[in-house]
């Protein structure tokens, strides 16, 4: 079987007005992405392929899914006609569709299902038709029945139209308090109802009431008062002695001290009562504040900085380079190359200078303490190709050449964060620490830590 | 910012018009008007129903209004909050410290209940 998701632009324009900075398609409920629940149930019904159409912008959607491989399914995109009816969207899909049954899920819905039943089975059983269908949306199926079948079996599974801000926090809550069972949600807990995600810091005398939901890079600090029934999104902040109780926080925002946020949505700076649509922009940053995701803000105050930093770090380097660099170089001992390796995460490329110190001359270690083999990368830094301090460079090819992902935070440069907080490098714990600091070190906080990556440099090889 | 005097139920009580925005803009002006009022009455009412926005230093403001009237052994209530401000007083749990009615008339009503004025 095969699935279209039709989704028009006017179905979800409500989600424009009032998160302007989400993509309606990627709004998270239960931190999950929309469309990530429809995937999970095209795919439980036994779809190999997915094609997403829409009348609206889908460039922010497609760098999310890519291509599907993450779900194991092949994700496509198409545009469609605001007007279009079925047969319209089956022929113009032709070619997708060829003589496969497919599954057409239309409309801004989102759909009550669970996880743990067989609708592979179902489906295959069901006519064709309209399965199942809600004001402003439907699942329908074309094509001949895959299991002849007398009696059709029920379909458990309902839609819920996603009209309006109510509809969504409704739908939030319920997902949040039953949808364990019933979906795949992200993070991790070792009890139920409780879901946590990566890089979350949580203070001792912060108190966390299932159940919640929390999603990456997240900070709850003392006193703070989380649940029950509280969805927090990713790259937050709740200060001291605040409370959310059976609220939504979504991502990049800041709840400020001493606050109450009880039956609300926050995202950003703004603050919506789900009952009355009623919403208002704060503008105290110490109240509620948006927090800006990373790698979006800063670029240039921060290239600048680190532009300095490394051309007073090349100056330092350069003498010890010009008496060090001659001799190993005579020693066979400075081995230099060049790698390929990933400029950003939008899969662009770019050639790497490497110099190796091998062997245990005093020469050598000196060099290598004082991370002469570095040199050749801070010109970079100059350039503006690399940061000086921010993700190790990812290979293009071999067998980490997978490409950056999106909201990885990836900022190539000479040194990483991990060496800075002395995290094994190439381990994948130190992804965590490089994304922690991705997104909260300022451009002065890089330069202590690049001092710190150098200075442990210098105390492991001495060392040795 | 319009100030009226309401002897209907037997209490001098003062109503307090805000509208518009209050913010750090023009809370400084409030504080000082209100100096003014609570000579003439230390029962006080704002009427809020006009108020569209209101932010911290607006907030404080208010805040501080209360701060004065029980130095002065009076109430001071609010009436109409729309749904933004509400928000925002619920958000800071300055909605806690208020008396908050639904509209003036209920908040002059409930002056009512007080046995002994000194106004």
């Amino acid at each position: 079987m095969k699935t279209l998701l039709a989704i028009r632009e006017r179905e979800y324009e409500w989600v424009n007005q009032t998160f302007p900075s989400i993509h309606p398609l990627l709004l998270p409920i239960c931190n999950k992405p929309f469309t990530e629940f429809l995937i999970d149930f095209a795919i439980l019904a036994g779809s190999t392929e997915v094609r997403l159409l829409s009348d609206g912008p889908l460039a922010e959607v497609k760098e999310y899914c890519e291509n599907g491989s993450r779900w194991g399914v092949q994700l496509s995109y198409a545009t469609l006609q605001a007007d279009d009816s079925l047969k319209d969207l089956l022929d113009k899909n032709r070619r997708f569709c060829g003589e496969d049954r497919i599954m057409i899920i239309s409309g801004f819905c989102f759909i009550n299902y669970d996880k743990q039943r067989g609708y592979a089975s179902i489906m295959s059983q069901m006519p064709a038709g309209t399965c199942v269908s809600c004001p402003g949306g439907s699942i329908i199926l074309a094509g001949n029945q895959e299991t002849l079948s007398r009696n059709p079996p029920e379909i458990p599974l309902s839609l819920l139209p996603l009209d309006e801000i109510g509809s969504y926090f409704r739908i939030s809550m319920e997902t949040l308090e039953n949808g364990s069972a019933r979906y795949v949600l992200p993070g991790y807990g070792n009890e139920p109802e409780c879901a946590i995600g990566r890089n979350v810091i949580i203070s001792k005398t912060a108190e966390i009431i299932k159940p919640v939901s929390i999603g990456n890079n997240v900070q709850i600090l003392s006193g703070a008062i989380i649940g029950p029934a509280c969805i927090i999104g990713s790259n937050v902040i709740i200060d001291k002695e605040s409370s959310v109780k059976k609220g939504v926080i979504l991502d990049n925002t800041y709840i400020g001290e001493h606050l109450e946020v009880k039956g609300r949505i926050a995202s950003g700076n703004m603050l919506i009562d789900p009952r009355s649509s009623a919403s208002i922009a704060m503008e105290d940053p110490h109240l509620l504040s948006g927090i800006k995701a990373a790698g979006k803000s800063g670029t240039a105050g921060r290239k600048t900085v680190h532009a300095i930093a490394a051309a007073i770090l090349i100056t330092m380097q350069l003498i010890p380079f010009l008496l060090l660099f001659p001799l190993l170089k005579l020693q066979g001992r400075w081995c230099s190359g060049t790698t390929t390796c990933h400029a950003d995460s939008s899969g662009k490329t770019f050639t790497l200078p490497t110099a190796e110190i091998t062997g245990n001359s005093p020469a050598g270690s000196l060099a290598a303490a004082i991370s002469l083999d570095r040199l050749p990368l801070l010109l970079r830094v100059i350039i503006g190709q690399l940061t000086i301090i921010g993700s190790s460079p990812i290979p293009a090819s071999g067998e980490t050449g997978d490409k950056p992902s999106a909201k990885s935070g990836y900022r190539p440069a000479v040194f990483s964060y991990a060496e800075a907080e002395d995290w094994p490098v190439n381990s994948s714990d130190a992804a965590i620490v490089e994304r922690y600091y991705t997104i909260h070190s300022t451009p002065l906080n890089d330069i202590g830590l690049t001092m710190k990556a150098l200075l442990n440099k210098l105390y492991e090889h001495n060392a040795a | 910012m319009n100030f009226l005097l309401d002897t209907s139920n037997g209490l001098t009580i003062g109503i307090a018009e805000l509208g518009g925005r209050l913010d750090s803009q023009n809370s400084p002006t409030l504080q000082k008007v209100f100096n003014s009022w609570l000579q003439q009455t230390r029962f006080l009412v704002f009427d809020c129903s006009g108020l569209d926005f209101i932010d911290s230093s607006g907030l404080g403001a208010i805040v501080g209004c209360l701060r004065k009237t029980l130095e002065r052994e009076g109430e001071l209530k609010l009436a109409g909050l729309n749904a933004k401000v509400a928000m925002v007083f619920e958000l800071t749990q300055a909605e806690r410290l208020f008396s908050i009615f639904a509209n003036t008339g209920d908040a002059v009503t409930s002056f009512s209940v007080v046995p002994d004025s000194k106004n």
